[in-house]
């Protein structure tokens, strides 16, 4: 395996290991390419989409997948996807999308669920039943909705609803709601608190952003950064062949063209203004805002695109999954890509400099500019990643270069599949202009101190479909 | 703050031993440390006392054999698979059949408040503060287990604001029926808990006032870390916390009770904030385990109060001295002071409400 996981130094096996038909038959993990994603715009919570539910967005972002690659009446390996803010009523919110769209009805599907990693665990489970041949396609994806999320009683109001729907008489009932206190009516709405600590996860990033000593500029330059580049690749038409209108939206309406370092520097912190002695620097402006919205990826062996006639953009080349021990504080709550792109790495004979493209999920500015300067700390990565030394810095020009979730948005689950077709569309361009592979390092932290970091490769067309 | 420790004098339960035929209700025993709180209040403040040199504590050990838990314990209380539910899912302790050593605290504090309400107990117990608690967890409890409490008073001392008592209290699990008849070693009751709640009678003089010498030295400035968590605690935090533990306290559960005390609002149950800093130790304190705190500021309710928890081996010197201050209950726990989880929990100005230390026992 380790032989064809970086082509770049041995190029001419690639097409050897593309070969076999069926991996089943031979026992050798074959490649899993990404064919094309399918998303809708992103939307400001609260605004175009505030009455559209999650399964109304994942299909049209899936219908929108079919009609681009010309899936209708196919039967799919399987569709994998989920939403982080997710109704119990949805249990299969997944597989409901997929009978609501013209795929086959014989399509499977399944819901996963891993906070802010949704879509990119989902590529990653959908790949891997790829490579070893136990399904020829699959779509992975994932939606989120703020606007529309599940809003729950209060645990005195459950208690007494459970009670009274076991209740077999009419006694009984009216005992169990005579404990409801009038506190007990107000409704819960879903937070962004970390169950186990009590603090948002704007907060944990806060005490991470002070810990790491991330100057209020850095942020807000990452932030215009992501800003202008968005802006850039949606006027360059991008996102024509990746984007599905939906619900009057065209545009992901968070992008701001007109931000500058003034404005953004104008903004008023808004966490970290309870820590002692700490200057607050994390602003709306360097965090990303709640948002709606939808992404799918098409992935698919090299066989069944051939078949099709359809493109292969990048494979699939290895993820990594890490957690951290944020609850006690040894590591903060959005840290865990810092260990799971060095265990990534090693285990491909990669360098961090090795890569094309660096797609690192803005879930804050400050998220991005804490894990490269961890990479850069000796110490850091001497104690906490048990390496010999720093991991080593990036070439800026390479990350997020078409923008990230500070521009886009961030609806939890779809932010996976944003990214993985954004890269895999940015590489295959990279390798029709130099006839070289390219490579791209995604990595997204998610809620409950976990990381994922995904390599995805494009190969010259010569290569890929030999 | 108060270094309860300090001077903690020899450490022995009473010889003389009363038993009680059940671990008694606190309703009962609240109405009857009223009446007399007012009596001993009286005495402590008439013009021109001179200091007492009487304050003898009760020559009694309270003991109550057989107290059930699980199936055998009354459905819904104390002691009862439901109970303890109920008190884990309040302050965050995993589920377990195990009984935490704050849930063995809220079993044994009605025999240490028997205690205090005794006639010749020499404190009034309303208005009494809790400056410390300290308790060794010594084997595990199970839902189950037949348990027999012991409780006394214990090392009435001077403190800067008046006079300070350490409430003992002792759970031991009993050999069971089939242990006895296989007629192994077993001795009849095998210590798992013991817990030291230290409180202060404010304005009760006793010979001998407490000089720095006697640990009485200024608080300690805090400078606050960064949290590692934080807990929004609404002004039902008190009401909550007494229909679990059975201490209803006014000042926990109105406003109007607090006041009457000279507190703006209601404040926490110490132990509640207590209970929970352990809750989030979680299986890193291990089966047996020190829990120690000093409480600080009170919590007014309602309140947002900051947290770290963190290894002591992380924690600066100072305030690692500030946690050791209070004694295991036990001794031959954990002497290296960069074991164990060392918490502290402060409000949004940066005072402190309350800090200790979870250490595992070697």
């Amino acid at each position: 395996m380790a032989n064809r996981t970086s082509p770049r130094r041995n190029p001419e096996q690639a097409p050897e290991t593309e070969a076999p038909a069926s991996s089943a038959a031979t026992g050798a993990p074959r490649d899993a390419w990404v064919v094309g994603g399918n998303r809708i715009p992103f939307a400001r919570a609260g605004k175009k989409y505030s009455s559209a539910s999650n399964q109304e967005m994942f299909t049209a972002a899936l219908e929108g997948l079919v009609a681009r690659f010309g899936l209708q009446g196919e039967r799919l390996g399987e569709v994998v996807g989920g939403a982080v803010l997710k109704h119990s009523r949805d249990f299969n919110l997944v597989r409901e999308s997929v009978l609501g769209s013209s795929l086959s009805p014989q399509t499977p599907a399944y819901d996963l669920q891993q906070a802010c990693a949704t879509g990119l665990e989902a590529t990653i489970a959908v790949a891997n039943k790829i490579r070893l041949g136990q399904v020829e396609s699959g779509v992975a994806g994932g939606s989120d909705t703020v606007s529309d999320a599940p809003i729950a009683v209060s645990e005195g109001l459950r208690r007494a609803l459970l009670e009274a729907s076991h209740a077999k008489t009419l006694g009984q009932r009216v005992k169990a709601f005579a404990k409801v206190r009038p506190a007990d009516l107000a409704p819960l709405t879903p937070a962004t608190d970390e169950p186990r600590t009590g603090l948002s996860m704007g907060e944990h990033q806060a005490i991470t952003t002070a810990r790491w000593d991330i100057s209020r500029e850095a942020q807000d330059e990452i932030a215009l950064a992501s800003h202008e580049h968005l802006a850039a690749a949606w006027d360059a038409g991008f996102f024509d062949d990746l984007v599905t209108p939906f619900r009057g939206l065209v545009r992901d309406d968070n992008l701001r063209t007109d931000s500058s370092m003034e404005k953004l520097a104008a903004l008023k912190p808004v966490y970290g203004k309870r820590l002692d002695g700490v200057t607050p620097t994390m602003t709306a402006g360097n965090s990303t805002p709640l948002t709606d919205g939808a992404s799918t990826v098409l992935l698919a062996s090299a066989d069944w695109a051939r078949e099709r006639d359809l493109p292969l953009l990048a494979r699939v080349v290895d993820a990594e999954t890490a957690a951290v021990d944020f609850v006690h504080g040894h590591e903060g709550l959005l840290m865990a890509p810092a260990h799971a792109v060095p265990r990534l790495l090693a285990r491909n004979g990669l360098a961090l400099g090795d890569f094309d493209f660096y797609e690192i999920h803005e879930a804050f500015a400050s998220t991005v500019l804490t894990t490269l300067k961890a990479w850069e700390d000796d110490e850091y990565c001497r104690t906490e990643l048990g390496l010999d030394g720093p991991l080593g810095s990036i070439d800026r020009t390479r990350l997020n270069v078409n923008g990230s979730s500070l521009a886009a948005g961030h609806p939890f689950a779809a932010t996976g599949g944003r990214i993985v077709a954004t890269a895999a569309k940015l590489l295959a361009q990279r390798t029709a202009e130099t006839g070289a592979p390219a490579r791209a390092l995604i990595s997204v932290c998610a809620a409950g101190g976990l990381g994922v970091a995904t390599i995805l490769e494009s190969v010259p067309a010569t290569d890929a479909t030999a | 703050m108060t270094g309860p420790d300090a001077a903690r004098p020899a450490d022995r339960a009473p010889a003389r031993v009363e038993t009680l035929p059940a671990v008694p209700g606190l309703g009962g025993l609240y109405v009857r440390g009223v009446a007399a709180s007012g009596r001993l209040a009286a005495a402590h403040r008439l013009p021109g006392a001179t200091p007492r040199r009487d304050l003898a504590l009760p020559d009694v050990t309270y003991r109550v054999a057989g107290v059930p838990t699980g199936d055998d314990a009354a459905p819904g209380h104390v002691g009862s698979a439901e109970h303890l539910a109920r008190y884990a899912r309040l302050v965050g302790e995993a589920p377990s059949d195990v009984l935490p050593a704050g849930y063995l605290h809220v079993l044994g504090f009605p025999l240490a408040t028997a205690v205090m309400v005794r006639p010749d107990f020499p404190l009034p117990l309303l208005g009494m503060v809790h400056l410390a608690n300290s308790a060794s967890a010594l084997r595990p409890v199970r839902l189950g287990d037949a348990l027999e409490v012991r409780a006394w008073a214990q090392g009435v001392r001077p403190h800067r604001r008046g006079a300070q008592v350490d409430l003992v209290t002792e759970v031991s699990v009993e050999r069971t029926d089939a242990e006895r008849a296989a007629g192994s070693g077993l001795a009849a009751t095998t210590l798992a808990y013991r817990g030291v709640s230290t409180y202060l009678a404010k304005g009760v003089t006793l010979p001998g006032d407490a000089t720095p010498d006697d640990g009485e030295t200024a608080p300690a400035p805090f400078s606050p870390p960064l949290p590692t968590a934080r807990w929004s605690l609404g002004a039902g935090t008190g009401r909550a916390y007494a229909a679990v533990s059975g201490d209803r306290n006014p000042i926990h559960t109105s406003a109007l009770g607090a006041k009457a005390f000279g507190f703006p609002r209601a404040i926490a149950h110490g132990m509640y904030t207590a209970a929970r800093a352990l809750a989030e130790t979680g299986p890193r304190r291990g089966d047996t385990y020190d829990w120690t705190v000093t409480f600080a500021k009170p919590v007014l309710l309602p309140s947002t109060v900051d947290v770290a928890l963190r290894p002591a081996a992380e924690v600066p010197a100072a305030a690692r001295d500030a946690v050791a201050q209070v004694a295991t209950a036990v001794p031959d726990g954990a002497g290296d002071p960069g074991a164990g989880l060392v918490y502290q929990a402060w409000d949004g100005k940066g005072r402190l409400h309350l800090t200790g230390r979870v250490t595992p026992r070697p």
